[in-house]
């Protein structure tokens, strides 16, 4: 379809086009801004990912593994974040990036993303965590080294796996995400893919298919590239949720 | 060890800075959001408080309750429909060789990896009055009298929706199962051969009884998804035509950004929260009690 000229799309919607037209893929890269939104939102994916599985990781070290009062309680405030879908406080959310002085900026969003992210995350790498060996931290400990040293040194490299499922995870997520961008990203500078792919379909109506369906093609075929290399990873990520538990 | 993991400092450097994160936007919004709902706030200012006024127009307005049917229209046929789909999807995929898995897996992935707005714009094309794949069969078959404008028909626009939405996660949620069904040990099931079962008493007896925790992730899962329903809503009708088509968030974002009407908008929010905590306890308290251990 995103080789046909516009009336043929009407008069033969199925075949393989009469005339290939290239210009459809010119006409949409001149009107939708494609490098901005998918830089966009890879800056959004990549800032998420990186908070997160910081915070994230630090947090369920601490709670599977030191001693303290409030563990217990921390454990069960951070799992509250499953059951608040982020489409419900959106409308505080606005406000406060409005009053932080965030609306119109990446961190906008980057922000909320990141702690909506965590409460799984959390859970995820504390049941893996759970799962190693205390002589880890011993040997590490006996040999000299500090906690925080420890924590970088040993006990990262050897979640790697973990790690690198929660990425594939957030990146899914947060590449899709379309609810929270709709609203909070009001400016077209920071808009992501999803959204900016939405208002470039308004903008050129809705006649003009050829147009719509190389937008369409070009949207996803950064997707389609990274899922032709990592299927494995991106199909066991997804999945590991459901046999974790 | 104890001074080790006892580390007062390490405690608080490890934990505050997530708990900040996660406190300031999760869980502090939400009182701004419960003092909102009793305000009459235009989303700049509040202009006083109004008591429980904004809940009773929002529990007075005929579309909050026609979103809310569209909702569970939605939640209804992903888990009564879409997760028997998956399921048997998954029992068959598990009989195949290995080069039909490779298959089976890399297609199901895909419409779920791909943009919600390129999913729910193809199929605006294919629901497409005039040439669109749907009308074109249906013509083609000669049933020219059924063919219609699907997205603008109040008749079939919520359930227009609802197919490309279960269609995007269908096959997702049939990979959760499979996964699920990996891990049962093949001796439960070399005893069923040896007694004579067949492919659906092994699943009836066997694999879907044994699947009881995936199930219900993926139960819990699907009903959270299907509740917040927005981007396909938005995207496909913009909610039309007229307020045929939204759902409770749709009716969110309409009242508190279209309307600027914040206190409603928080209203409803709440009202939703409650339908959310509601269902999930439900399913909690009714679906697999019991852990499975193999």
């Amino acid at each position: 379809m995103s080789f046909k000229s516009r009336s043929e799309v009407y008069d033969n919607p199925f075949g393989l086009p009469e005339q290939w037209v290239f210009n459809n893929y010119s006409g949409a890269l001149e009107k939708f801004n494609f490098l901005r939104y998918l830089s966009n939102s890879l800056i959004y994916s990549v800032s998420t990912i990186i908070i997160t599985i910081f915070l994230g990781s630090m947090l369920a070290y601490c709670l599977s593994r030191m001693n303290w009062k409030f563990k217990g309680f921390a454990m069960s405030y951070i799992s509250m974040g499953l059951v608040v879908p982020a489409q419900v406080v959106i409308i505080p959310l606005l406000i406060m990036t409005r009053n932080m002085g965030l609306k119109g900026t990446h961190l906008g969003l980057i922000l909320p993303y990141s702690a909506f992210a965590l409460s799984s995350c959390v859970l995820m790498l504390y049941a893996f965590f759970r799962g190693l060996p205390k002589e880890l931290e011993e040997a590490a400990c006996i040999d000299g080294c500090n906690i925080y040293q420890t924590y970088f040194r040993i006990i990262l490299p050897v979640i790697k796996p973990a790690i690198a499922t929660q990425c594939v995870l957030i990146f899914m997520n947060i590449y899709n995400e379309f609810f929270l961008a709709f609203i909070l990203a009001a400016d077209d500078k920071i808009r992501p893919l999803t959204v900016g792919l939405l208002n470039f379909f308004v903008s050129i109506g809705v006649s003009h298919w050829g147009q719509i369906g190389a937008a369409m093609i070009i949207t996803s075929l950064p997707m389609i590239m990274v899922y032709m290399f990592g299927n494995e990873q991106i199909e066991n990520a997804l999945t590991a949720g459901a046999i974790l538990k | 060890m104890n001074k080790f993991y006892g580390n007062k400092l390490a405690i608080f450097i490890f934990s505050f800075p997530a708990l900040l994160l996660f406190t300031a936007f999760v869980i502090y919004p939400l009182f701004p959001e419960i003092l909102i709902s009793f305000q009459k706030n235009d989303g700049f200012k509040s202009m006083g408080y109004v008591g429980f006024e904004n809940y009773f127009n929002v529990l007075r307005d005929p579309t909050f309750w026609k979103s809310n049917v569209n909702t569970f229209t939605i939640v209804l046929i992903s888990t009564c429909m879409g997760l028997p789909i998956s399921l048997l999807l998954a029992l068959i995929m598990d009989r195949q060789g290995e080069r039909v898995k490779r298959f089976f897996k890399a297609s199901s992935v895909f419409p779920a990896i791909l943009s919600v707005t390129v999913i729910a714009q193809m199929w605006i094309a294919i629901y497409e009055p005039q040439w669109g794949l749907i009308n074109s069969m249906l013509r083609g078959i000669g049933l020219d009298g059924l063919a219609m404008e699907w997205l603008s028909d109040e008749r079939t626009v919520v359930l227009a929706i609802t197919a490309a939405f279960l269609w995007q996660y269908i096959g997702l949620n049939a990979l959760l199962f499979y996964t699920g069904i990996k891990a049962i040990p093949k001796t439960y099931y070399e005893a069923a051969v040896i007694d004579g079962a067949g492919f659906f008493r092994t699943s009836l007896k066997i694999t879907i009884p044994l699947l009881q925790d995936v199930s219900k992730y993926v139960l819990v899962l699907s009903v959270l998804g299907s509740m917040s329903q927005f981007a396909h809503v938005r995207i496909m009708t913009a909610g039309g035509p007229g307020d045929v088509s939204r759902t409770v968030i749709y009716q969110l974002y309409y009242k508190a950004f279209s309307a600027s009407d914040f206190g409603q908008g928080c209203a409803i929010a709440i009202i939703f929260v409650l339908e959310c905590l509601v269902l999930t306890v439900f399913i909690n308290k009714f679906v697999a009690r019991e852990k499975v251990e193999f």
